[in-house]
């Protein structure tokens, strides 16, 4: 069972929600409402999982992930009511672990808690393909020959994913092991999150800003 | 500051720089004025009524009696500065210069391109017939002042036009912004709770779950509500189809498009969204209740792909063939048809008890140069 810390502005949504993992055997350690409680908290107590919210009122999720930076041991779930693709996208290239919405059900999100706090990537359908639509951006984007690609194999299980299938279902029709497909779903992120990193201190260092400042 | 004003603005300080032009000349021939003291009265008279009409104008904008007085008094001037302005030595008076021009373009500004011509030609008539008839200088007067009135007229018009439409401009992305706070807010308070509900309602189950399923599909509809594009793009014959089939999104069907707008033109897009529709209308009429379905949308710049996937029971190899052989059309004609006709190809697979997969693939016509660059990124 994970330690956690729930990061969402709604009183009622992050008591509900705290409940529920409590019940299911999780330890929730706080449940804090804004960005800077939500970074003094991880910061803190290093919860094993962090369970965030993208919109939130001081800053917004997606600034909470770029300050933890990968240093922290804490692996983050967004949850969240956005539609707004891009807010999720963007949290995700700066190193959530998976993504849900918060109209999934109780079922799948103690799911995908224990899945995050194993290391594992969270991938929706939705998710997916918003992945499966970067990679084909930075594909099209120029001529950068240090931006990532997947491979046939990777687009091959993102699309799946995307079509709702599951890792299971997956490893079954690919004659793979949960593993693998697990892997390369993985893998995916992954690239996409160094890309992400390498290109923010590539900004940095041309705009001269220190690391330390 | 509107238009208007600024060039009201700028005319008085013409008139009252213009003005110079009398008074530097009847300095300069003072000696040879026929009626010395006349002369500076008329220039002071001039005077007067540039700042009585210039303040009635900022005062109370263009009343149409001042205009009237204003082209009154400017006839008048001409007329008198042909025995004040006299010159003993020469047979052609002082005109009173550029002066005349001042109220030609007060009624250019104020009545456009006609009234411009109008008073321009009324000046010039008077000029011509007092001070010594048709010549070269009274004739070339007469062109430049009825240019003066047309051309201001036409510009005064272009720029109140360009005005109206910064403003129009101006008040529909304050509205878009309206809509983005309102967006937030719903975001904010009204989603969460529905969200709520429809958790708890699952939780507790029975007619609660019902609740649930209920505000869980409003949430849905709200949430593509407000974080629809449309009103972000002007309309330019293309749409996104991210929106189309956002609309399609609910409690058995899952969506998933890439963050940036998938854009084709407007009738492409709308039959693309329509095979997809139908596509979707095929689960629900063939597949057992609670079968759920998957929509994925790609860019692949030159073509756009669409991917329906359902886990229902399935079609068994040969039946669509069949059906569109013996003229029952339904799949064949609304799917296929449709993709057909845009250029692109349609790929079913299906293997009974695990679902079909309907892959729709849409070539994107060639854009014309200049229109590709609309930055795929920006939103």
């Amino acid at each position: 069972m994970a330690t956690l810390v729930v990061i969402d502005d709604h009183p009622i949504w992050r008591d509900a929600l705290s409940r529920d993992l409590t019940e299911a055997g999780h330890e929730v350690l706080a449940c804090v409402g804004d960005a800077r409680g939500a970074l003094t908290a991880i910061g803190q107590m290093r919860p094993e999982v962090a369970i965030l919210d993208l919109q939130l009122p001081d800053r917004s999720g997606v600034a909470v992930l770029r300050e933890l930076g990968e240093d922290t041991a804490t692996e983050v779930l967004v949850l969240s009511a956005s539609g707004e693709s891009d807010d999720v996208l963007e949290a995700v290239k700066a190193g959530a672990r998976g993504y849900l919405v918060k109209s999934a059900g109780t079922a799948e999100l103690l799911e995908a808690v224990e899945r995050v706090a194993a290391g594992d990537a969270v991938f929706t359908p939705g998710l997916a393909g918003l992945v499966l639509g970067e990679y084909r951006r930075l594909a099209t984007a120029g001529a950068d020959e240090r931006r990532p690609s997947l491979s046939e194999r990777e687009t091959e299980v993102l699309r799946l994913v995307a079509t709702g299938l599951t890792y299971k279902e997956i490893a079954a029709r690919l004659y793979l092991s949960h593993r693998t497909v697990q892997n390369h779903v993985q893998r995916t992120l992954s690239k996409l999150q160094l890309h992400n990193r390498a290109q923010l201190v590539r900004y940095a260092i041309e705009h001269g800003i220190d690391e330390d400042a | 500051m509107g238009i208007e004003t600024q060039l009201r603005r700028a005319i008085t300080v013409f008139r009252f720089v213009s003005l110079g032009y009398p008074v530097v000349m009847c300095a300069v021939l003072y000696e040879h004025l026929a009626q010395p003291l006349v002369a500076p009265a008329l220039v002071a008279g001039m005077a007067v009524w540039t700042a009585a009409a210039s303040g009635s104008y900022v005062k109370h904008g263009f009343l149409r009696s001042i205009m009237y007085t204003d082209l009154a008094v400017t006839a008048g001037a001409v007329v008198a500065s042909t025995w004040a302005l006299a010159l003993t030595d020469r047979s052609v008076p002082i005109s009173v210069g550029p002066w005349l021009a001042g109220a030609v373009l007060i009624w250019a500004v104020a009545g456009g391109r006609r009234r411009g011509v109008i008073a321009g030609a009324v000046v010039a008539a008077f000029g011509m017939a007092f001070r010594g008839g048709p010549t070269e200088h009274t004739f070339s007067e007469a062109i430049l002042l009825i240019l003066t009135g047309l051309m201001v007229g036409h510009f005064t018009r272009l720029g109140v036009e360009a005005e109206q439409r910064l403003r129009e401009a101006a008040a529909r992305s304050a509205a878009n912004r309206e809509r983005e706070r309102l967006a937030r807010d719903i975001h904010d308070s009204v989603l969460q709770v529905l969200a709520l509900v429809q958790r708890r309602g699952n939780a507790i189950g029975g007619e609660a779950a019902e609740l649930g399923r209920l505000a869980g599909e409003q949430e849905a509809a709200l949430r593509s509500l407000i974080s629809s594009d449309s009103y972000r793009h002007p309309f330019d014959g293309q749409r996104d189809v991210r929106e189309l089939l956002g609309r399609l999104a609910g409690d058995a069907v899952t969506v998933a498009a890439p963050a940036a707008p998938v854009r084709l033109p407007s009738r492409t897009a709308g039959q693309l969204a329509a095979a997809v529709t139908s596509a979707l209308d095929n689960v629900r009429d063939h597949c057992p209740d609670g079968t759920r379905a998957w929509l994925l949308l790609e860019d692949q710049s030159d073509e756009v792909a669409v991917t329906v996937r359902d886990n229902g029971t399935g079609i068994e190899p040969g039946r669509l063939t069949e059906a569109a052989a013996d003229g029952r059309l339904g799949v064949a004609q609304s799917i296929e048809g449709r993709i057909r006709e845009l250029g692109g190809k349609t790929i079913i697979t299906s293997t009974p008890d695990q679902g079909t997969e309907v892959e729709m693939r849409v070539p994107r016509p060639r854009r014309k140069a200049g229109s590709n660059g609309d930055a795929r990124r920006d939103r």
